[in-house]
């Protein structure tokens, strides 16, 4: 039986705005941090000198006044993907010709860390409690970027939100297959997002073990377009990839490379997928010994295939929750510039600090 | 006209204008919020706070009802905060 099929994706990521800018960064393999002295913007000290942002992202500017005033980077972020994925520049108001079919799962960490840290540090610092700006307080939720995407582009399918970490991309692929397999939706657009702010660049500097130093942040926003194939298999030419499975598991007693190795052979096993189908391998190399560990089990699984080797997707810094799903759009990328790629299968693999793991199996089209 | 200053007046058409996304020419002393200027309850509602915290004071939930225009806003606020 055949997966579900993505047929469509976008970005908004270090490399600009879109698709096309996605694959040409990518492409270049050039790197994107930025010296973050010259962004006026970011307010406050920061833990970093430098990260890798989305040039120019400012929402007002890219989404308009109307609407975006309380809107914060995260939603702004995926605000601005979406519309690149379905074309359309929607709108704050409600749409008046709403999209029942269509489904949107977006994965984060946790929304915005600015906007739970501003409410937080309003109730304390000012004179009364209750004196915060209730326009963010939306934001502060973690489902807000998911649920203003449906309000502005008027999706009125199943919209979920799934805080799964690094593994927050993958998960998306999964959560998207089930709505589809129990007829949720007829479209499902699944990704995740990440933003940079100040207090993210606390947040991760404070929690940063000691193998992980020298790790510079990065943001984006990567959403692909899933539904189910054809019954009799035909009309499905604009597939760019079939989602053979997802699977997910967690660290144990012996360590990252043989929790991994499990989760891996478990996906392969229930897809029925043999090794020497592998095309390549995307890792999400977090910084330090979880990274090193993701790369030994990929290494003892495959490396006597000498697959491709996807490293960290692109020069694009540690996009949190995004990485995963930048991990898909960089795979599909990299399959139209390989000749090798049709019909083979690409293993992607999710490594989180937390012990999480996590393993996506695509068949390139 | 409620009890406000011509200053006190101007702030608080400023914050209402910067919550409703509007220019300030676009919104008198009579228009209404909901029905003329597309506001929904939690604009509404961020109008009360804002005001809250600028003239640190405290404004019963029940007023909203009043606050549909701005004569309504100045009302009810110059009532709460005594003045």
């Amino acid at each position: 039986m055949t997966g579900p099929l993505i047929t469509d994706w976008s970005a908004v990521s270090p490399y600009g705005i879109g698709r096309a800018a996605f694959e040409e960064g990518f492409r270049s393999g050039r790197t994107t941090s930025v010296p973050l002295e010259n962004e006026d913007w970011l307010v406050g000290e920061r833990a970093d000198t430098e990260a890798c942002l989305v040039p120019g992202f400012v929402i007002k500017e890219v989404l308009g006044k109307k609407g975006t005033r309380a809107m914060d980077r995260v939603t702004g972020l995926v605000v601005t993907t979406v519309g690149r994925l379905l074309d359309t520049t929607g709108g704050p108001l409600p749409s008046e010709d709403p999209d029942e079919d269509t489904a949107l799962v977006l994965g984060t960490t946790h929304g915005s860390h600015k906007s739970m840290v501003d409410i937080t540090r309003d109730t304390l610092t000012d004179e009364k409690p209750y004196y915060i700006n209730t326009a963010h307080i939306p934001n502060a939720i973690g489902n807000a970027s998911a649920g203003m995407c449906a309000i502005w582009y008027g999706l009125k399918g199943p919209n979920a939100t799934i805080a799964a970490g690094r593994n927050s991309g993958i998960a998306t692929l999964n959560y998207g297959r089930r709505l589809l397999a129990t007829g949720r939706a007829r479209t499902v657009l699944c990704g995740a997002a990440e933003e940079y702010t100040t207090d993210r660049s606390w947040l991760e500097w404070h929690t940063r073990g000691a193998d992980e130093t020298g790790t510079v942040l990065g943001e984006g926003c990567a959403m692909v377009q899933l539904r189910a194939p054809a019954a009799d298999g035909r009309g499905d030419d604009d597939a760019l990839a079939e989602v053979l499975g997802v699977s997910s598991g967690i660290t144990g007693p012996d360590g990252v490379a043989a929790g991994l190795e499990t989760v891996v052979g478990n996906a392969l096993r229930r897809a029925g997928i043999g090794r020497e189908e592998v095309w390549a391998v995307s890792a999400s190399a977090p910084a330090g010994e979880a990274g090193r560990q993701e790369l030994k089990a990929l290494d003892a699984l495959f490396g006597d295939l000498d697959p491709l080797t996807l490293g960290r997707p692109g020069q694009i810094g540690d996009t949190g929750a995004a990485t995963s799903a930048f991990q898909v759009v960089a795979t599909l990328t990299a399959a139209q510039d390989s000749a090798r790629a049709a019909g083979r299968v690409a293993v992607l693999t999710s490594v989180d600090r937390d012990g999480a793991l996590g393993c996506a199996l695509l068949r390139m089209r | 006209m409620a009890n406000v200053t011509a200053e006190q007046a101007a702030t608080i058409k400023e914050i209402v204008c910067e919550i409703l996304e509007l220019e300030e020419d676009e919104v008198t002393g009579e228009s209404l919020f909901r029905e003329d200027h597309g506001a929904d309850s939690l604009r509404a509602i961020e109008i009360l706070a804002s005001l809250e915290k600028e003239f640190k004071v405290t404004i019963d939930q029940a007023e909203l009802s009043r606050m549909v225009n701005l004569n309504g806003v100045y009302e009810v606020l110059a009532e709460s905060a005594g003045w």
